[in-house]
C-alpha cells in the first residue's frame, strides 16, 4: 500500500471533486476512477469486504435522494405533474429539474462515500493515528479501537442471529429486536471493559510527566477560559446579528486557546514511535498526482468558476458543458490503481 | 519477589469477601499455579499483583502487597506494567491494534522507549515466543494459540520480572494450549522469569509448576505446597491423579511417565489370577435398530471458496451419543450447523427425522433439534434465567412453565431469578443449555460444551447428558475434551479437513489413537480401560 501521508493526500484531492462541483460528468469520471482504485485495493486488503457494505449503503441513500428532492423542492420550469397544495410539505408542482437535482445530490454523496470507503479499505488505521498530534492521541486511540471493533461486532451479530433463530426467534415486530440487540450490546460492553483493563495493565497513558502545581492550575484556568470564550462568542453570534464578526472572533480566540492548552497537555506525555515508514517512488507519484488534481480543481474554482458550475435549474440549457482538460484532470483519481496494479505489496 | 500479607478483598456491592486473610510468598524464578473451582478468587488474586484490584474494580482492600519491591496499591497498574506483565483469559479482548508488530510495541511507545531499543526488544520477543513468522500478520487472522502467544509477547516487550496469566489456555483447544504452555515453560527455564498462572484444568499444567496454590472458595483456607502434596488433599483432580489416589500409588504420579511403572505392576497383578480377562472385549457399534434420526449423504459445503465439508456421509441412530472430534477448522461446527439447518449443503443431502433440510422450514427442523452454540453469550439476553426459558417456549408456541425439573437437574434452581450475564462461566453455559433444552428436542447438538468449565461443573454436565441419553435423546457434541468423550460418548467421529477420517465406537477409536486417547487409556494402552471407573471396576472383578 501507499505511505499514509500520500494516501491522505489522495483522499483530500479526490474528495474535492464532489465537494467543489456537482457537474455530473466530472463526478461520473471520479466514480469510475475511485471504483478502479477500490477494486485494486480489494485484492490487497482483507478489510475491503467490510467497507464494501458502505458502498451498498451509499447506493441505497442515492435511491432515496431522488424522490426526496422531487417532492420537497417545488421549483423549475418543466412541470411534470402537481400534487394537491393542501398536502403538507409535498404538495405543489413536481419538476424535471428537481428530479435531476435529486439525482445529482445522490451522485455527489455516492462519490464521496465511495472515496471514503476506498480510503478506509486501504489505510492502516494505526499508522493514520500516528499522524495525529500528541494532544489528540487519546482521541486517535479511541477511533482506532472503534475501527477494530466493527468487524468483531459484525461476527458477533451473525452468531447471535443464528443462535436466536434456532431457538425459534422470528422477527414480527420491534419487540423482537431485543433478543438480537441486547446480547450484541452487552457483549460489546463486556469486550470494552476487558480491553480497558488490558490497556491499563500495559501502561496506557501512564507516562505523564509531573508538573508544578502552578502550571497545573494555569492549564485548568486556561481550559475554563477557552470554553467560556467560545460560549460567549456563540451567544454573540446568535443574538447580535449586526456585529457577528465579534462573535466569530471570540469563537476563534476560544478555540485557539483550547488548542494551546491541549498542546501543552500533550507535551507532558512522552511517547516514542516505532515505525520508520518507507516512502517509495509510487508515493511520490501519488503525491504529485494528488497535488495536481487538488491544485487544478482549486484554480478552476477560483479563476474560472463557470467551468465547474452546473445547475439543472439554469434557464439556458439542461445539458452541462464539458471541458476536456478538467475531465482529464479528474481521471487522476485513478492513479493509485495504476501504480498498485503492478506489484501487490 | 512477590509477598502478600493478610489480603482481604471484597468487591463493591458484594456481601462476602472473595479473598480472606490470604498470605503468600513467591520466590524469584518460581512457577506458581493457582487453581480451584470457578468463583474461588483466582482472577482476583492475580489482579492484586499489578494493582488492577483494587484500582480498576474498587471495593474494599486490606493487607500488604509487595511485588518486585513495589506496592501495587500505591503505584497503580499502569506503573506496575514495567514489573508485572498481565495476560488475560480471552485472546480476543486484549488487542488494541490489528497489526501484530504494532501490538507488540503498543506498551513500549506508551512508555516512551527509544526507537532503537524498541527494535531490539521486538526481535527478542518474536524469537522467545517463536512467532517471528507472524510479525506482519493481522491479529484478526490468527488462530487462538497464536493470538495468545502474541498477547504474551506484547507484555514481555516491557521486560517485566513477573508474568501473570489468568487462565490463558481455557479458551483454546488442546494443541493451541500446548503451544502456549511450551512457550511459558521455556521462558521460565531459560530466562528465570517468575510465572504465576491460574488454570483449572490441572492435567495440562500441573507437571510444570513448582508449587500449587489451591483456592477452595467457600471460605476454607487455601492449600499451598508442592503439586503432589496439594493434589493429595484435593477432591477433584485429573484422571491420572485420581487413579493414583484410588490405587494408593506412592509417590503420587503427575505425568504418564511417572505413572507407567505403577501401571505395569498393576497390570501384572491383574493378569495373574485370570488370563482370559486380557482379551480386549471390543463391542462393535450397535447396529441401528430403527431408521436413523439423522442422515447425511455425500454433503459438501464451502465458505467463501474454502471447502469445509468434502463429501461427508453419516447415519446416526436415535438414542446414540456421538462425539465429533478433530482439530480446529476440521469442519465440526459446520457439520452441526448443517444438521440444525443453519447451513444448507451445496451438494448432497441432509435428512433430520426424515425431513430434508433444504426443503424444510427452519421452524419445523428446530422442533426436533436443539443446538447450543459455543458461546453462551450469543444466546442470553433476558433479565432472568426464567425469562430466558419462557422466551424459548413462547417462540415455539409452547405453554409457559413446567420446567422446574430441568432447572433442578441443571442445578440452576438457585439462579432462576438472576441476571444470566452475571453468572459464572459454568452457570452461563448451563443457562444456555436450559434455554435450548426447555423445548425438549429429540436431538441435542452441543458445540464445545466444556470450554471454561471446572471439574465439578464438568461432572454435573456429564451426569445431565447421560440422563438425557437414558431418556432416549440423541446427543451429538463437537469437542476437544477427550476425557469427556471417554466418560460419556458411545461413538466417535473423527473429522479431518472436512472428511470423516475415523468412525467407530469410542473404545475402538481411542485405543487406536495417540492424540485422541484419554489419559488412562494412554497409560495402559488397553481397550478395556478408558476411564478411572473402568480400571477400578476391573480391579473389583479381578
Amino acid at each position: 500500500m501507499f505511505h499514509v501521508v500520500a494516501w491522505v493526500l489522495w483522499l483530500a484531492a479526490s474528495a474535492m471533486v464532489p465537494l467543489l462541483t456537482q457537474h455530473p460528468f466530472y463526478l461520473a469520471l471520479t466514480i469510475a476512477g475511485a471504483w478502479l482504485v477500490f477494486q485494486t485495493v480489494r485484492q490487497i486488503s482483507p478489510e475491503a469486504v467490510m467497507w464494501g457494505s458502505l458502498i451498498k449503503l451509499a447506493l441505497f441513500i442515492w435511491a432515496f435522494t431522488v424522490p426526496f428532492n422531487a417532492l420537497s423542492v417545488h421549483a423549475g420550469q418543466t412541470v411534470l405533474f402537481s400534487l394537491p397544495d393542501r398536502w403538507p410539505l409535498i404538495g405543489g408542482i413536481v419538476t424535471l429539474e428537481a428530479i435531476l437535482q435529486g439525482l445529482i445530490n445522490g451522485l455527489k454523496l455516492f462519490t464521496l462515500l465511495l472515496i471514503f470507503a476506498t480510503f478506509n479499505a486501504g489505510v492502516d488505521h494505526y499508522r493514520l493515528l500516528r499522524l495525529t498530534p500528541a494532544f489528540l492521541y487519546q482521541v486517535g486511540v479511541i477511533t482506532s479501537i472503534a475501527v477494530t471493533f466493527v468487524p468483531q461486532m459484525m461476527v458477533a451479530g451473525k452468531e447471535i442471529r443464528e443462535a436466536q433463530a434456532i431457538r425459534g426467534h422470528r422477527f414480527r415486530g420491534l419487540r423482537d429486536l431485543l433478543p438480537l440487540f441486547v446480547p450484541l450490546l452487552t457483549g460489546g460492553l463486556e469486550r470494552a471493559v476487558g480491553l480497558a483493563e488490558s490497556m491499563e495493565a500495559r501502561g496506557f497513558g501512564g507516562n505523564v510527566r509531573d508538573v508544578s502545581p502552578r502550571k497545573e492550575l494555569l492549564t485548568k484556568i486556561g481550559t475554563l477560559a477557552a470554553l467560556l470564550l467560545t460560549l460567549a462568542g456563540a451567544f454573540w453570534y446568535a443574538y447580535f446579528a449586526a456585529t457577528q464578526e465579534i462573535g466569530l472572533a471570540l469563537i476563534g480566540g476560544g478555540t485557539g486557546l483550547l488548542v494551546c492548552v491541549f498542546w501543552q497537555l500533550g507535551r507532558r506525555v512522552s511517547r516514542t514511535r516505532y515505525h520508520r515508514d518507507t516512502w517509495r517512488r509510487r508515493d511520490t507519484a501519488l503525491t504529485l498526482a494528488s497535488l495536481a488534481l487538488g491544485g487544478g480543481l482549486l484554480t478552476a474554482r477560483l479563476a474560472a468558476t463557470s467551468l465547474l458550475s452546473y445547475s439543472p435549474y439554469s434557464p439556458t440549457s439542461i445539458w452541462p458543458d464539458f471541458n476536456l482538460g478538467l475531465g482529464l484532470l479528474t481521471l487522476l483519481v485513478a492513479v493509485p490503481a495504476l501504480s498498485l496494479g503492478k506489484s501487490h505489496d | 519477589m512477590i509477598e502478600l500479607q493478610n489480603i482481604t478483598y471484597r468487591y463493591p456491592k458484594s456481601a462476602l469477601p472473595v479473598l480472606q486473610d490470604l498470605s503468600l510468598t513467591v520466590e524469584e524464578g518460581e512457577f506458581l499455579l493457582v487453581t480451584g473451582p470457578s468463583g474461588s478468587g483466582k482472577s482476583t488474586l492475580l489482579r492484586c499483583l499489578n494493582g488492577l484490584v483494587p484500582h480498576f474494580y474498587g471495593g474494599q482492600f486490606a493487607g500488604q502487597v509487595r511485588v518486585c519491591g513495589q506496592d501495587p496499591v500505591a503505584a497503580e497498574p499502569r506503573r506496575m506494567s514495567r514489573y508485572v506483565g498481565f495476560v488475560f483469559q480471552d485472546p480476543e479482548a486484549q488487542f488494541v491494534v490489528d497489526a501484530v508488530e504494532d501490538e507488540l510495541v503498543f506498551a513500549l511507545e506508551n512508555h516512551a522507549v527509544p526507537q532503537a531499543t524498541m527494535r531490539k526488544r521486538v526481535e527478542e520477543v518474536l524469537d522467545q515466543l517463536d512467532i517471528a513468522h507472524l510479525r506482519s500478520r493481522r491479529v484478526s487472522t490468527l488462530s487462538g494459540g497464536e493470538k495468545q502467544r502474541v498477547a504474551i509477547a506484547a507484555v514481555l516487550t516491557l521486560q517485566p520480572q513477573v508474568l501473570v496469566l489468568d487462565e490463558p489456555t481455557s479458551q483454546l483447544d488442546p494443541q493451541a494450549a500446548e503451544q502456549v504452555l511450551d512457550a511459558l515453560v521455556r521462558l521460565n527455564h531459560d530466562l528465570g522469569l517468575t510465572i504465576v498462572l491460574s488454570e483449572h484444568r490441572l492435567e495440562r499444567v500441573v507437571q510444570y509448576a513448582d508449587r500449587v496454590l489451591y483456592l477452595s472458595g467457600n471460605s476454607q483456607p487455601p492449600l499451598l505446597g508442592e503439586p503432589r502434596e496439594v493434589l493429595d488433599q484435593v477432591e477433584l483432580t485429573p484422571p491420572l491423579v485420581s487413579l493414583g489416589k484410588a490405587l494408593g500409588w506412592q509417590p503420587l504420579p503427575l505425568t504418564l511417565k511417572e505413572a507407567r511403572p505403577h501401571a505395569r505392576k498393576f497390570e501384572r497383578a491383574l493378569r495373574s489370577p485370570d488370563q482370559s480377562t486380557n482379551q480386549p472385549t471390543i463391542h462393535p457399534p450397535t447396529p441401528p435398530s430403527s431408521s436413523p434420526s439423522i442422515q447425511l449423504c455425500d454433503v459438501w459445503y464451502a465458505y467463501n471458496g474454502h471447502e469445509a465439508l468434502k463429501g461427508v456421509s453419516l447415519d446416526i441412530a436415535p438414542g446414540e451419543f456421538v462425539a465429533l472430534m478433530g482439530r480446529n477448522g476440521a469442519g465440526k461446527t459446520t457439520l452441526l450447523k448443517q444438521i440444525v439447518g443453519l447451513l444448507k449443503p451445496k451438494q448432497g443431502q441432509v435428512k433430520v427425522m426424515d425431513l430434508d433440510t433444504r426443503r424444510t422450514d427452519q421452524q419445523a427442523l428446530i422442533a426436533h433439534v436443539g443446538y447450543v452454540p459455543q458461546n453462551p453469550g450469543a444466546l442470553l439476553f433476558a433479565d432472568t434465567v426464567r425469562q430466558e426459558l419462557d422466551f424459548t417456549r413462547r417462540s415455539r408456541g409452547m405453554a409457559l412453565g413446567g420446567y422446574e425439573s430441568l432447572l433442578e437437574t441443571l442445578d440452576l434452581n438457585a439462579h432462576a431469578e438472576r441476571y444470566p450475564r452475571d453468572l459464572s462461566v459454568g452457570e452461563r453455559q448451563r443457562a444456555a443449555l436450559a434455554a435450548v433444552l426447555v423445548a425438549d428436542p429429540e436431538i441435542i447438538l452441543l458445540d464445545e460444551p466444556t470450554r471454561g468449565l471446572d471439574y465439578r461443573q464438568k461432572k454435573a454436565l456429564v451426569a445431565f447428558l447421560q440422563r438425557e441419553k437414558k431418556r432416549g435423546r440423541t446427543v451429538i457434541m463437537a469437542t476437544h475434551d477427550v476425557e469427556l468423550v471417554a466418560t460419556c460418548a458411545d461413538r466417535v467421529i473423527l473429522l479431518g479437513d472436512g472428511q470423516v477420517v475415523v468412525d467407530g465406537s469410542t473404545r475402538e477409536v481411542m485405543t487406536d489413537s495417540l492424540v485422541f486417547a484419554s489419559q488412562v487409556n494412554k497409560l495402559f494402552r488397553d481397550a478395556r480401560f478408558l476411564t478411572v471407573k473402568d480400571v477400578l471396576a476391573s480391579c473389583r472383578s479381578g
